[in-house]
């Protein structure tokens, strides 16, 4: 019998025996993780499991009295009114910053991208702070009002869509942009020309993304005072109701349903 | 202001791409009413030269002047797309827009802003660019999204624009080259009967070269980015063109 010596671990072996050996060191962490959370009795708060099932019990059926629905409606429509004014201003504001800050506008040159540069800070610091912060600072300005809400969706929300609109107008195919400056367009026309409609699908795909998360943030931040979905279920939450509460959940879901569905829509008829 | 008859002056152009020559230092001048054809095999820096021809990429050394201007004083506007044109290869439209938005665009270096603006909404001199689109024989295209149609007809929309900016120096990168022999043959013609009427000259890069020997008065043959030849378009012979795309003669 002849034996031939083993080979030695060629470097694609010893590569995939260090990642074995990383999978079970993560894996003993993560297990060694869980065991030390104190799972013994006090993880879910007492009578936490009955209130659980309580909650989950009352969607069937949810309270669909005639009054309750009207207010349903009512708050519905209050946090989409903020939501469509929050994001309005948002995409008012953050298109033209979006564009500066994208450096398509000017000639080439040094001032361009400095100022391209200072817009695209003047955007991070907007949505650097959360929508529900901004919300608190207005609150001491404008106390619990609309204005509050839609400021404080349209600040971050604007930061948010100028930086997306600016890497979106930027990330379009170069060869288009060429031909229309053999044909002479200045940076302008090359940008309404080539750039937005190249970019406007995505553009719009976005926004109403970020429409619909406004809904949300309008939900959530009626939670503080000011009429809306948020509101409602918090006052529902309050009085035990979670009959109501799951009513108006289920409203929360159809609005977003709602913009996901015209989003679909739109984008067909733009013929993405 | 240089005192020169050409309407094609560059002197030293080259250009790289890091490490590599797409371009190596050659002179280039065209008379007004000249037509040159480029020749070469593909990477021969046929495109390269095209596109510094056309103010689109600035050349690392050399100087080009065109129509007795200094290309870097031809700033984007007026004086530019009266000076130069390209028909590019393929994917010089935009896909999403309208073929009639797409050929009008060629009258953006004219048009002011305000008017850029309102024809993306409603054409203006939608009959110019029916006009040529018609001489194209894809007038009924005219309101179709131009990612809707096919290779050879976005080619010939291309074209529309680039009658609808007649330029006078008209360039074209393998204009004919998804078109059947009868097209190509019609859209030279009209080409060549583009420069006739701007009293220009025309630079386009293409391989067949029974074409070129019909339509160009003067043939440029490159190979890696190296000037090969320059000669009258009939003394393109057979050997010529053969030792130009030599397929053994590796780098």
């Amino acid at each position: 019998m002849i034996w031939i010596g083993t080979p030695k671990a060629s470097g694609l072996a010893r590569v995939l025996e260090t990642r074995r050996l990383l999978t079970l060191v993560l894996a003993g962490a993560l297990v060694w993780s869980l065991a030390g959370a104190g799972w013994g009795g006090g993880i879910v708060h007492t009578g936490g499991g009955n209130s659980l099932k309580g909650f989950l019990l009352a969607l069937f059926p949810p309270e669909v009295s005639p009054g309750f629905l009207n207010l349903a409606f009512a708050a519905s429509w209050q946090t989409i009114v903020h939501a469509v004014a929050g994001i309005t201003l948002a995409i008012v504001v953050g298109l033209p910053l979006g564009v500066i800050a994208s450096g398509s506008l000017g000639n080439p040159g040094r001032s361009r991208l400095a100022i391209a540069a200072g817009v695209r800070l003047l955007l991070a610091f907007m949505r650097s702070i959360h929508e529900l912060v901004w919300a608190v600072l207005f609150v001491a300005a404008f106390g619990l009002s609309s204005l509050t809400v839609v400021l404080a969706i349209a600040i971050p929300y604007a930061g948010i869509l100028g930086r997306i609109y600016s890497e979106l107008l930027n990330d379009v195919p170069e060869r288009p942009l060429d031909g229309l400056r053999s044909s002479g367009a200045s940076p302008v026309r090359v940008l309404l020309y080539g750039r937005m409609p190249m970019a406007l699908t995505d553009m719009l795909s976005y926004s109403f993304y970020r429409f619909e998360c406004a809904i949300r943030a309008a939900a959530i931040m009626s939670f503080v005072g000011i009429r809306g979905l948020g509101f409602e279920i918090q006052l529902s939450l309050n009085d035990l109701r979670f009959d109501e509460v799951w009513t108006l959940l289920l409203f929360l879901f159809a609005l977003v349903l709602l913009v996901d569905y015209g989003s679909a829509k739109v984008r067909r008829s733009l013929g993405s | 202001m240089i005192l020169t008859k050409n309407i094609v002056d560059g002197r030293g152009l080259g250009k790289s791409f890091g490490a590599l020559i797409a371009l190596a230092p050659l002179d280039l001048a065209i008379a007004p009413g000249e037509r040159v054809a480029l020749a070469g095999p593909s990477g021969s820096g046929k495109t390269t030269l095209l596109y510094i021809l056309a103010g689109l990429l600035p050349p690392d050394r050399g100087e080009l002047f065109l129509d007795s201007q200094p290309v870097a004083r031809l700033q984007p506007g007026r004086a530019l797309s009266e000076a130069v044109g390209l028909v590019q290869q393929q994917l010089g439209l935009v896909p999403q827009l309208p073929v009639v938005q797409n050929v009008l665009a060629g009258r953006l270096g004219q048009w002011g802003l305000l008017r850029s603006l309102t024809s993306l909404f409603s054409a203006r001199e939608r009959d110019t660019a029916l006009k040529a689109l018609s001489r194209l024989g894809i007038a009924d295209k005219i309101n179709e999204r131009t990612s809707q149609l096919s290779g050879g007809e976005q080619q010939r929309v291309a074209i529309a624009r680039l009658m609808v900016q007649a330029p006078k120096i008209v360039l074209a990168d393998e204009p004919v080259s998804s078109l059947d022999p009868a097209r190509a043959e019609e859209i030279l013609k009209l080409l060549t009967g583009l420069t006739d009427e701007t009293g220009g000259a025309m630079v386009a890069s293409l391989h067949a070269p029974d074409l070129i020997r019909e339509h160009f008065s003067r043939v440029i043959g490159l190979r890696q980015g190296v000037l090969q030849f320059d000669i009258p378009a009939r003394e393109l012979t057979p050997p010529v063109l053969d030792a130009l795309y030599d397929l053994d003669r590796n780098s």
